[in-house]
């Protein structure tokens, strides 16, 4: 009884938080309700059977990510630009389409029916140790390939960012 | 909460993330939609990976990686905008036009 509650106040706090990145007009208060969102489905991970997962979204997303685009607005002074002249018709047109895209995506979840298991994967298929075991083993390829894209966007990244001297 | 439940908590959260890229005009909105949309993604592979995978590791890999991923998209994101606004002091969505034909 208490779990259903907490969730469902977890996804409260995913929804809410999404509102508020989407609609709001300051951009600080985007990246907060981003940061909530993010807070929340890190708990509904939790719910799922995924501690490590959880954790890792912390820390990833809501330490690493939304503290990132902090620093990019900050150093690219959004805050201080002028707000551009609200468009209505651009955004009720956003609202119709997300709107339409939603309803049709619901109808058809709604008529699913999912082959659920019957019973739950042992206690042992869920340990971090198993998560580890496949990502060294039958994963390898796919980790490898993550942690070579990740040197190449960190290198692309300060290729890009950094400043030109001889240039100018 | 049910499958059905989490499904329709990812769907709305994905629908949330096409307003903010439909409709925003800040490049920086912009990625926080594409951010939210992503998750939305990493959700729905937690909720299948918990009542319908057989295997509970592999959807656990897949978020893995869908956040791995975020991180080096996020990375080359926020360059491309400060060296945008270091060239035009301007990070609006609608005047990024220069790739026109």
């Amino acid at each position: 009884m208490l779990e259903q509650f907490v969730v469902y106040l977890f996804a409260a706090l995913v929804v809410t938080g999404g509102l508020m990145a989407a609609l709001t007009r300051q951009i600080l208060y985007a990246i907060i309700g981003m940061g909530l969102s993010l807070l929340g489905l890190s708990g509904i991970f939790l719910y799922l059977g995924s501690p490590f997962v959880a954790a890792m979204q912390l820390l990833i997303y809501i330490g690493g990510i939304t503290v990132a685009i902090v620093f990019a607005m900050m150093l690219s002074l959004s805050m201080s630009l002028r707000p551009p002249q609200s468009q209505p018709q651009k955004f009720a047109l956003a609202i119709v389409g997300a709107g339409i895209f939603f309803a049709a995506m619901a109808t058809v979840v709604h008529g699913t029916q999912f082959p659920l298991l019957q019973e739950q994967a042992p206690e042992a298929a869920w340990a971090v140790s198993q998560l580890g075991h496949l990502l060294l083993n039958a994963y390898n390829l796919v980790f490898e390939t993550l942690s070579l894209v990740l040197l190449l966007a960190i290198i692309g990244a300060i290729l890009i960012a950094r400043k030109e001297k001889a240039v100018q | 909460m049910t499958l059905h439940g989490f499904i329709l908590l990812g769907l709305a959260l994905f629908s949330l993330g096409l307003v903010a890229v439909l409709s925003r005009r800040n490049l920086i909105a912009v990625l926080i939609g594409v951010e939210l949309m992503m998750n939305a993604a990493s959700l729905n592979f937690m909720a299948f990976n918990r009542y319908v995978v057989k295997d509970p590791a592999i959807g656990q890999v897949f978020v893995l990686i869908i956040i791995g991923l975020a991180a080096a998209e996020v990375a080359i994101f926020l360059s491309i905008i400060l060296r945008l606004y270091r060239l035009r002091r301007d990070i609006d969505v609608e005047h990024l036009t220069g790739l026109k034909g």
